[in-house]
């Protein structure tokens, strides 16, 4: 008796300690749905929208205004409407842990590869 | 011993649904060679209502040009912190960019959408460029973009 009740219990821990991480994960992924819902749901653009003077207002300043990581240095402080809405950068992946949006089980960060 | 032997397979089947809850997932992204700058990319899922569920990957670092990934902005106000860990540099022209995360198992086959949303200086924005359901049966299926990206595809 007193073995069964010994397997019990240490079971019992090995799927308390599995199941509640995966089940917090899982509870996350539905908050954060009900979460958004709560500020709209995401209307899909089935269309394209124009560009509207982007070409225009990045050609008017100094070259320095690229969207590519590619060697440009574009932490600019100019006026050219861009930066209106501008809010901090992100973390970039590898110096923090990645959201708890529920997308991500292991609190791993991805793995990434450009080829 | 027949008590032992239930209270194992009673213990294990409890335990074995948690252990399984994820699994690896390999997305691959490959641009078109369209001749423009380094390409914004905002990987997100949405839900089986169209609501924003979260944000897997965020290709390009400034925030200020966020605004032009347009469905994941509107979902997101631009938040960084729906991106904060996730972020990498910007997706070059005729590139392939491929991420392997560990992806909760409740998201496939159960009306999930993984959307890519893509932005290139001087060239139109491209919100929802790619979209396709998250389901065992497309896995390891190259679905064509509209604008930037040639193709999108994730393996299991």
């Amino acid at each position: 008796m007193k073995k069964t009740f010994a397997i019990l219990v240490a079971s019992t821990a090995v799927a308390i300690g599995a199941g509640i991480p995966a089940w917090s994960g899982m509870h996350r992924a539905e908050h954060a749905s009900a979460r958004t819902d709560d500020d709209g749901i995401l209307k899909l653009a089935s269309d394209d929208r124009l560009d509207r003077d982007h070409g225009r207002r990045a050609r008017s300043d100094d070259d320095d205004h690229r969207y590519g990581d590619d060697g440009h240095d574009d932490d600019d402080d100019d006026d050219d409407g861009y930066g209106r809405r501008t809010s901090t950068n992100p973390a970039p992946a590898g110096t923090v842990a990645p959201p708890a949006n529920g997308l991500f089980c292991s609190g791993a960060a991805p793995k990434v590869k450009l080829n | 011993m027949k008590k032992i032997l239930a209270a194992l397979v009673l213990t294990t089947a409890l335990t074995l649904p948690g252990v399984a809850l994820a699994r690896p997932v390999t997305l691959t992204t490959t641009l078109k060679s369209y001749g423009g700058d380094g390409a914004y990319l905002a990987i997100y899922v949405t839900d089986a209502k169209g609501a924003y569920a979260g944000t897997m990957w965020m290709a390009g670092g400034k925030a200020k040009y966020y605004e032009h990934l347009a469905d994941w902005y509107r979902a997101t106000g631009g938040n960084a912190a729906e991106i904060n860990g996730i972020t990498g540099a910007s997706v070059g022209a005729g590139r392939t960019l491929e991420i392997t995360l560990d992806l909760a198992d409740a998201l496939f086959d159960a009306g999930y959408t993984l959307h890519v949303d893509a932005a290139v200086e001087d060239m139109r924005d491209s919100p929802n460029d790619v979209s396709v359901p998250l389901t065992s049966v497309n896995a390891g299926q190259a679905v064509q973009g509209r604008r930037y990206v040639a193709s999108l595809a994730y393996a299991m």
